[in-house]
């Protein structure tokens, strides 16, 4: 079930790079042509390397993300209400390779860094939505975990730095109503040395105590997780 | 033969490479057990922290990576695991977390969460002043019977006054650390920790103090403290010196 998840979202991703890919070249195409057609539209003319319009760039971001930055594709994050400063810091560090993700590295050299701004205060500003989970169990262990940690192999609690309701901030981004199956690639990442480009090495150092389980667990009741009113 | 001798050879290298390994690291932690061991050694950086001009409300932000263990209200768990903070001098908290930092005082589980990146050497100070301001607590853990006068007899006959105070109140200018209050389980783990030197920066009159205790005394003892009111409704705070 998991891989089968993993890998649609994988072949979902793929696609909407290429199509990225290629409306990308489409736009570099449109933009080579004015000197042929003294017609071609004044926008593309007159502003070279121009920022595109958000609507344009919703449809990049949009695919993988949707355009209301809550991703239905469980092994993407969803973005909606995220700290904008946090979106604005991953984008960076996905440009300059301190953050790696096979379609997120592909997707960026398309995007200029003077977007990364305007993009992150958009995604900020949407409503984050939360799931349900019919898995009352693991949910009950994550929320232990969550607010208390494990005290035996000295786990600290999630919330101490996420928010006791996962709002998280700047420097510690947004749980609440996150997918689980990103948030366990996320912790299993940061166990394994494949992602280290978080605050100040402090997840890396939790992820490395945490198990698969508890892992598992934790993901799955963030998901459920409700922003305090 | 010729194998015989090259194994000699690599044998007597081995040591050679260790010892050259072991000179280039700047600073060799002195910890408690060794020959050159001084207790409250002013390291460069602690002496560096107590400098420093902090500030509080800087302090509460970087806190939140320790509020995952030590809780948001700094009053820790009640089962000990981890001690309650809130009213903590600052030079106790300053000289804990540089000492950790130094390889002197040994707590694996603190390490990543105080060594560099995760605080700066300001944010220590910062972080010791938010502490020290915070008064509101939950209650903490106490013994499972009231062992209070079999250990507050213990507590006056050892002298444990001298450095932490009649009301277990510590010190401030000494950085001595408060232990009214402070939750069962962690006075005797840490009690235990002190005495066997595992601790790494125990002070050697405090193991002599406690040396001949039974696991029991210690119990008491710990008893008596964690049952004792927070020393600041009971004697006047000493303003820290900065």
């Amino acid at each position: 079930m998991g891989i089968n998840n993993y890998f649609i979202g994988r072949c979902i991703g793929a696609l909407v790079a290429l199509i990225g890919i290629l409306f990308m070249s489409a736009a570099v195409y449109a933009e080579d042509a004015p000197a042929s057609g003294a017609a071609a539209s004044p926008e593309v003319a007159a502003t070279p390397g121009a920022i595109p319009p958000l609507e344009e760039r919703l449809l990049l971001c949009g695919g993988c993300h949707n355009p209301d930055g809550n991703s239905i594709i469980p092994e993407n994050p969803r973005l909606a209400g995220l700290d904008a400063k946090y979106i604005a810091r991953q984008l960076g560090d996905f440009k300059s390779g301190k953050r790696t993700n096979a379609t997120m590295s592909s997707i960026i050299p398309m995007v200029d860094e003077k977007e990364f701004k305007s993009l992150a205060g958009y995604f900020s500003k949407q409503t984050r939505l939360t799931s349900t989970s019919d898995k009352a169990e693991l949910v009950a262990k994550g929320k232990q975990i969550f607010e208390e940690g494990v005290l035996g192999t000295a786990v600290p609690a999630c919330m101490g730095c996420h928010g006791e309701d996962g709002s998280g901030s700047e420097a510690f981004p947004r749980l609440n109503g996150q997918n689980p199956p990103y948030v366990v690639n996320q912790l299993t990442n940061f166990k394994n040395g494949g992602r280290t480009n978080d605050n100040k090495g402090l997840m890396q150092a939790v992820a490395k105590r945490m198990n698969e389980q508890e892992i598992n667990a934790v993901a799955e009741y963030v998901s459920t997780l409700k922003e305090a009113e | 033969m010729m194998k015989k001798s090259l194994f000699m050879v690599i044998a007597l290298l081995l040591p050679l490479q260790a010892a050259v390994v072991k000179a280039d690291d700047a600073y060799v932690p002195k910890v408690y057990g060794n020959k050159n061991y001084v207790w409250d050694e002013m390291t460069p950086e602690r002496v560096e922290v107590l400098k420093q001009t902090r500030d509080p409300v800087a302090g509460k932000d970087s806190f939140r990576g320790c509020q995952g263990c030590h809780k948001a209200d700094a009053a820790g768990v009640r089962e000990g695991v981890y001690p309650r903070l809130t009213g903590q001098h600052a030079s106790v908290i300053i000289k804990q977390i540089t000492e950790i930092r130094a390889g002197i005082r040994k707590n694996p589980k603190m390490l990543p969460f105080v060594e560099d990146p995760a605080i700066t050497t300001e944010e220590i100070g910062n972080i010791a002043a938010y502490l020290s301001t915070l008064t509101s607590y939950r209650e903490n853990g106490k013994g499972p019977e009231d062992m209070s006068e079999k250990g507050k007899k213990l507590f006056i006959a050892n002298k444990c006054s001298t450095c932490h105070g009649k009301n277990g109140e510590g010190s401030e200018e000494k950085a001595y650390p408060a232990v009214a209050s402070q939750h069962y389980g962690y006075l005797i783990r840490e009690m235990n920790l002190i005495r066997t030197g595992v601790r790494g920066n125990s002070n050697p009159d405090m193991v002599k103090a406690i040396s001949k205790f039974s696991q029991s005394d210690m119990d008491a003892v710990a008893d008596y403290l964690s049952r004792l009111p927070d020393y600041r409704t009971v004697v006047a705070p000493v303003a820290s010196s900065k």
